[in-house]
């Protein structure tokens, strides 16, 4: 099978184009249209006025990470080290204990992340056997002042809500 | 020397000194504003004083107050200290100075005294600012060497070959327009242009001398190292070029120089080919013969004309996205009524004009300030062409620069100045 050759015209040796001031002219013609646009109405530059305005985010995101419950309000995770074992960057730390409430054997006692290390790559959600790790929570700027505050604890992703409805998320494909 | 003769020294010095610094603050405003419109996206649009943000002016204070307490760093290898602070204050010295010949408004003649309207009251005019144009590559060669870093000699090697380059056409294609003109004195120049051709064109340099005018103009941009000729600064391939070590006010006074630059450059663009302080159509004489008519014309054109700026200002002041009892619609009703104020005190003023003596001296210092407005518009239109210019072509390569400037605009100056000879030659 014969390869396919597409011979593409080179650009620029025409007289008019090498004569240069003419070909420089209809760019600025071009940048000039943009800016007279802009100019005459301001409500048509391509920009999103940040912070006032935050980006619609969608449900396959992988944002900042949470811990699931059960409908009781317990942990799901049984400390399998599942996640921990998957971490590409090495971010998450978990301690199991013991469990007496009857759910399950294990749980985890510790659960660290930290986010400086994190990648986003969201492998301890898809290695997670009771999906009880998620990445839904739909937030995308996580910012401090200090490096301790980035290493988010069991209680800060236990609480952290999900940003999307059970249906919307199984819908996304997770 | 009476009173008068002194207040008159120093307001033309005081002009001359000050409007290219004041238009340092609307050159970047422009520039950056116009950068972001080029691009679609707003520019400067957040620093404020109590919610004001004057377009995005009040950036540049921030800006200024950002550079002033920064701290101004001399590393420990620089072994040139002396050259080292020097090479900015030639550049940014040389910028301003080069101003004092370009006359902003006609001679003023008050109680039959004649007063001239540039900063120094000297014949030279252009050979000033091309001996000054010279020097401030010096500036730039100098900031190279004496950083001792390689990006810094390999900026001022490329600002050396660079000025070899542009110089001469430069030069060769001022000759083909005082061959025209026959005079370097920028004020008869300017003069020269408030003539008609056939009776209804201009008779501007632009007209007379277009091919002179395009290797000015191309030259110019090389002069004032701006896009598509900053390579001795080329930030993508040599980081900075030839500030790379100046941090703080050093490097503040390079920004500033080459606004400073390019204002100039404009305005000896606009005093050499685009009629100078005159205005289209009226030259002096017909101005202090018509002050009544033009007075009155104005005064109908300004309220129109602020008519569609409020609508303008209404329209693009308001935020983007909904907001209760948005801020920016109260900012934009306050600067509506600024503007107003102040063509209503523009108005007062063309009234006296109106009613007053004709042929007095209130007529000419009358047709001076309308001709300095029109020089500082036209300059301000030139200044616009540049940073359009910036935001549209990539940076030319070193060798290609060299290239235009000696195999291309040499040879087409050369030829210019035998066409122009040999008009003036046929036709005197």
């Amino acid at each position: 099978m014969s390869a396919t050759v597409k011979i593409i015209d080179r650009k620029g040796s025409s007289l008019q184009e090498r004569f240069y001031l003419i070909e420089i002219f209809k760019g600025m013609a071009t940048t000039f249209g943009h800016f007279f646009r802009n100019l005459l109405d301001n409500r048509k530059l391509y920009v999103r006025h940040y912070p006032e305005v935050q980006p619609e985010i969608p449900v396959r995101w992988r944002g900042r990470h949470r811990l699931t419950t059960h409908a009781d309000g317990t942990v799901k995770c049984v400390a399998c080290f599942m996640c921990q074992t998957n971490c590409p960057a090495n971010c998450i730390l978990i301690e199991a204990g013991e469990r007496y409430d009857g759910k399950t054997e294990k749980m985890p006692v510790k659960f660290k992340i930290d986010l400086l290390e994190c990648i986003y790559c969201g492998y301890c959600v898809e290695a997670c056997p009771l999906d009880a790790i998620r990445m839904d929570t739909g937030i995308f700027s996580v910012t401090d002042n200090n490096r301790e505050s980035f290493v988010v604890g069991l209680e800060q992703l236990l609480t952290t809500p999900g940003a999307f409805s059970e249906e919307e998320y199984k819908k996304g494909g997770a | 020397m009476s009173p008068l003769d002194i207040l008159m020294i120093v307001i033309r010095v005081a002009f001359s000194a000050f409007i290219p610094l004041c238009f340092i603050a609307v050159c970047v405003w422009m520039e950056r504003r116009g950068a972001g419109y080029f691009q679609d996206r707003s520019g400067p649009n957040r620093a404020n004083i109590f919610g004001f943000r004057a377009a995005g002016l009040v950036q540049n204070l921030a800006d200024a107050a950002k550079l002033i307490f920064k701290e101004d760093v001399i590393s420990g290898h620089i072994k040139h200290k002396f050259y080292f602070v020097l090479a900015p204050l030639i550049v940014f010295f040389t910028a301003l100075v080069s101003f004092a010949v370009v006359p902003f408004a006609d001679t003023l003649v008050l109680g039959g005294k004649n007063y001239i309207m540039q900063g120094i009251p000297i014949d030279i005019g252009i050979l000033w600012f091309l001996a000054l144009a010279g020097f401030s590559v010096y500036g730039i060669i100098l900031a190279g060497w004496s950083s001792t870093n390689k990006f810094g000699v390999l900026g001022g090697l490329r600002s050396a070959a660079q000025v070899i380059s542009y110089e001469i056409p430069m030069g060769l294609a001022l000759i083909s327009l005082l061959i025209v003109y026959g005079t370097v004195n920028l004020n008869e120049i300017a003069q020269f242009q408030g003539k008609l051709l056939f009776g209804f064109i201009p008779m501007w340099g632009a007209i007379l001398q277009p091919l002179s005018m395009v290797i000015f103009i191309v030259a110019a941009f090389a002069e004032t190292n701006r896009t598509p000729f900053d390579l001795a600064e080329g930030e993508s391939e040599l980081v900075a070029g030839f500030h790379v070590e100046y941090s703080a006010m050093k490097f503040a006074i390079f920004f500033m120089g080459e606004y400073v630059a390019m204002f100039v450059s404009s305005s000896i663009i606009v005093t050499l080919f685009f009629g100078g302080y005159q205005v289209p159509f009226l030259a002096t004489a017909t101005l202090v013969n018509h002050a009544k008519p033009v007075a009155f014309l104005l005064m109908v054109a300004l309220p129109v004309v602020m008519h569609y700026f409020t609508g303008w200002i209404r329209r693009s002041n308001v935020s983007h996205y909904p907001r209760e009892n948005d801020p920016r619609v109260f900012e934009a009703n306050i600067y509506i009524k600024c503007f107003w104020g102040l063509v209503i005190i523009l108005e007062l003023l063309l009234l006296a004009i109106l009613f007053g003596a004709s042929g007095g001296d209130a007529i000419h210092i009358f047709v001076v300030l309308l001709q300095v407005c029109t020089f500082l518009l036209k300059v301000t239109m030139m200044i616009f062409v540049f940073i359009w210019v910036r935001w549209t072509l990539p940076r030319f390569r070193y060798d290609q620069l060299q290239k235009l400037g000696w195999q291309m605009l040499l040879p087409l100056a050369l030829l210019n100045i035998f066409i122009t000879s040999a008009f003036v030659v046929a036709l005197s």
